[in-house]
């Protein structure tokens, strides 16, 4: 090698790099394999499936049973197909994340730029809220979204997540924000800037990588929750988790496993989206702060 | 009362002072320089007058009106930090007018104040980058444009050129300097370089754990400080202080010191405010300029004392050469013309300026004469 390289790996011969990228296929392979067979099944006529043919390709291509599982698959009572409850959970998750990012922006804003006394022991209770277990909230959860009569709505469901998420979003603002220089903010103060004009000209606009991360985490959670749908939505209100489930659940005639699969792809692919539109963003964000540059 | 007056005013974290009692009227176009060793509670005070600090006790007015919980906007004051603390997001531009933005500037008459500033510091050519392209010194630059913009009764300066390298550092330094000048305008800068606070202020606060130990103009700090500490903070080699005891002798008070090889010597103390006092134990000191050899001696001078001493080391520095000899015990350093023909080991006379000598008590530490 004449040329110098930016190369930092550490150098390894030949047989072992061999090694590595096997063991690295083999890895690959396995993490594929179910997508493979949930994707390969979802474009299947059933008899096919049931001929025991799981893992050959379709020999008849079809798209019939994404169509089914999206718009005519029995779920509740209609034949509806899983749309409606993917529009559920998209008037779910986009309000809840987006607001339990801005409050975990402002509070780590205040608690490392405003600060005040006990602030590290507000923080340390915030944080406790990540720790507690799903199941412990529910029946006073149930509660409190009776008294305040938002029970099997979906903007019960947003404040049920928003709760939940606000300890998260508040830790990684916070020590997002703790390496922010502070004579930033005095400066702006100087400058004539308030509370707020602070927050959005000049901390928000360098936010961007732990936004990304924040979001990403509070959409795949929310979207993928189970347990808090099945407990706090009802019926037509549940979301796509809940649906799938039940798609999958129904017990009437024969199992229809291509339509569960296109099913459970549909409920899959909004999280997938947003990891390949963001995920790059992702490890930087969660890198930043960690290595100084 | 003063442009800018600091009255009687403390700053404590708790149940810790790091501030105590410090009095400053600064004058209208004033160049006050508050300078001190790290930790001395500069900041403190700096931010203090901006408002980013609460005054624990005491009190500060600008232009008459007491500015205790008046919030930093409303001062009418702007402050260059240490770090810069330029807007990342923002261009330059936006950075300089951000403050008149806030304060409710039409947008017409905030480039305008743009451009003069622009133009005043010669950035025109910078004012689309965002901070992140710009070199330290063009950060510095815009860094006084935002505060420049505002045109505020008083510019506070925090350590603003401590992230330059060493030529960028006298360039910038003579630069404020010219600006000062040229606007007039009333400037407590804060560093912990002494030549910086030399060649800047129109007066001087040496600050040591919270205490200002004295202010006055760079002369008076510079030949008469108030006590130790600020004899050998400022001036660079810092002052020789040396033990000595005073003899009387023929009439006149003289330091006793001891050469390298523990001989008694007598200086003659210039005035007569010692006398009576034999036997005293005192610090004697000296700048290494007023230890020279016998050519380089001031003429001006009404009483060189000569000393036979030997040489230690020998540090030419291009325009002067520092020669180290032992006085009572101590290492002194005597500034010597870059060709004076000096040996280390070799035994000289070594001419001292007594006329600049000063006394210090060992206990009290305060200057005596
Ligand atoms: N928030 C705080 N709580 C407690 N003590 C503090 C706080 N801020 C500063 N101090 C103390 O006050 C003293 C003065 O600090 P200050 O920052 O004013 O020093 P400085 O003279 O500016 O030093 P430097 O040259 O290092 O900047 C220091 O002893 C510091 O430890
Ligand atoms: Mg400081």
């Amino acid at each position: 090698m004449a040329v110098a390289t930016q190369d930092t790996a550490i150098r390894t011969g030949r047989f072992a790099r061999a090694l590595i990228y096997l063991v690295l296929l083999l890895f690959v392979l396995f993490y594929m394999l179910p997508l493979y067979v949930m994707l390969v099944n979802s474009v299947k006529p059933l008899s096919e499936i049931t001929g025991g043919g799981m893992m050959a390709l379709p020999q008849v291509w079809t798209l019939e049973p994404w169509a089914k599982a999206w718009s005519t698959a029995q779920i509740g009572v209609q034949p509806t197909g899983l749309r409606p409850y993917f529009w559920n959970s998209i008037s779910m998750v986009v309000p809840a994340v987006a607001i339990s990012t801005v409050l975990g922006a402002l509070n780590g804003y205040v608690l490392t730029k405003w600060r005040f006394r006990g602030d590290t022991i507000l923080f340390g209770l915030m944080l406790f809220a990540c720790f507690i277990p799903f199941q412990i909230v529910l029946i006073p959860m149930a509660a409190v979204l009776g008294f305040l009569g938002l029970s099997g709505s979906t903007a019960g469901l947003v404040l049920v997540h928003v709760v939940y998420g606000v300890g998260f979003s508040t830790l990684y603002f916070r020590n997002y924000y703790a390496v922010f220089p502070t004579e930033l903010v005095r400066a702006a103060q100087i400058d004539g800037a308030g509370f707020f004009q602070i927050f959005w000209r000049i901390l928000v606009p360098s936010s961007g990588p732990i936004a990304v991360v924040c979001i990403i985490w509070q959409f795949t959670n929310i979207w993928n929750d189970f347990l808090f749908g099945a407990s706090f939505a009802s019926g037509d209100g549940a979301p796509m988790t809940v649906a799938l489930n039940n798609l999958v659940q129904s017990s009437t005639g024969v199992k229809e496993y291509n339509v569960h699969f296109a099913g459970a792809i549909l409920a899959a692919l909004p999280t997938l989206l947003v990891y390949i539109v963001a995920g790059r963003y992702f490890v930087r964000g969660l890198m930043a702060g960690s290595v100084k540059g | 009362m003063g442009f800018l007056n600091i009255d009687n005013v403390t700053k404590s974290y708790g149940s810790v002072e790091v501030l105590h009692r410090v009095d400053i009227a600064v004058e209208e176009g004033e160049f006050l320089v508050l300078v001190g060793p790290s930790g001395c509670g500069k900041s403190t005070l700096l931010n203090m007058i901006a408002g980013l600090e609460d005054i624990t006790t005491g009190e500060i007015s600008i232009k008459g009106q007491v500015m205790n919980g008046v919030h930093p906007s409303k001062r009418n004051i702007a402050m260059v930090f240490q770090s810069y603390a330029l807007y990342p997001n923002m261009t330059v531009g936006q950075n300089i007018t951000f403050g008149l933005e806030m304060h409710g500037v039409a947008k017409p008459e905030r480039d305008k104040a743009m451009a003069d500033v622009a133009r005043l510091l010669q950035i025109e050519q910078l004012l689309d980058r965002k901070p992140g392209q710009l070199s330290g010194g063009q950060r510095q630059r815009v860094a006084m444009g935002r505060a420049l913009v505002r045109d505020p009764d008083v510019f506070l300066f925090d350590e603003p050129l401590s992230n330059l390298d060493a030529k960028l550092r006298v360039d910038m330094r003579t630069e404020i300097k010219k600006l000062h000048q040229k606007l007039g305008t009333t400037i407590v800068y804060v560093t912990h370089d002494q030549i910086e606070a030399m060649t800047l202020s129109t007066r001087i606060a040496v600050m040591n754990g919270g205490y200002v130990q004295q202010l006055g103009t760079p002369k008076e700090i510079y030949d008469t400080p108030a006590n130790i500490f600020v004899a050998s903070f400022m001036g660079s080699p810092s002052m020789n202080l040396i033990p000595a005891t005073i003899v009387d002798k023929d009439g006149a008070a003289h330091a006793e010191i001891t050469d390298a090889s523990g001989n008694a010597k007598h200086l003659r103390f210039s005035g007569g405010g010692l006398s009576g006092q034999d036997g005293r134990g005192i610090i004697l000191g000296v700048r290494p300029e007023s230890i020279t050899d016998m050519e380089g001696a001031d003429r001006k001078s009404t009483n060189i004392e000569t000393i036979t001493n030997t040489v230690g080391v020998t540090e030419p520095a291009g325009s002067d050469t520092f020669v180290t000899s032992q006085m009572s015990g101590r290492e002194c350093i005597a500034r010597m013309r870059a060709d004076a023909e000096v040996r280390p080991g070799a035994t000289i006379e070594f001419a001292v300026n007594m006329d600049k000598a000063l006394v210090f008590d060992p206990q009290t530490e305060e200057r005596v004469v």
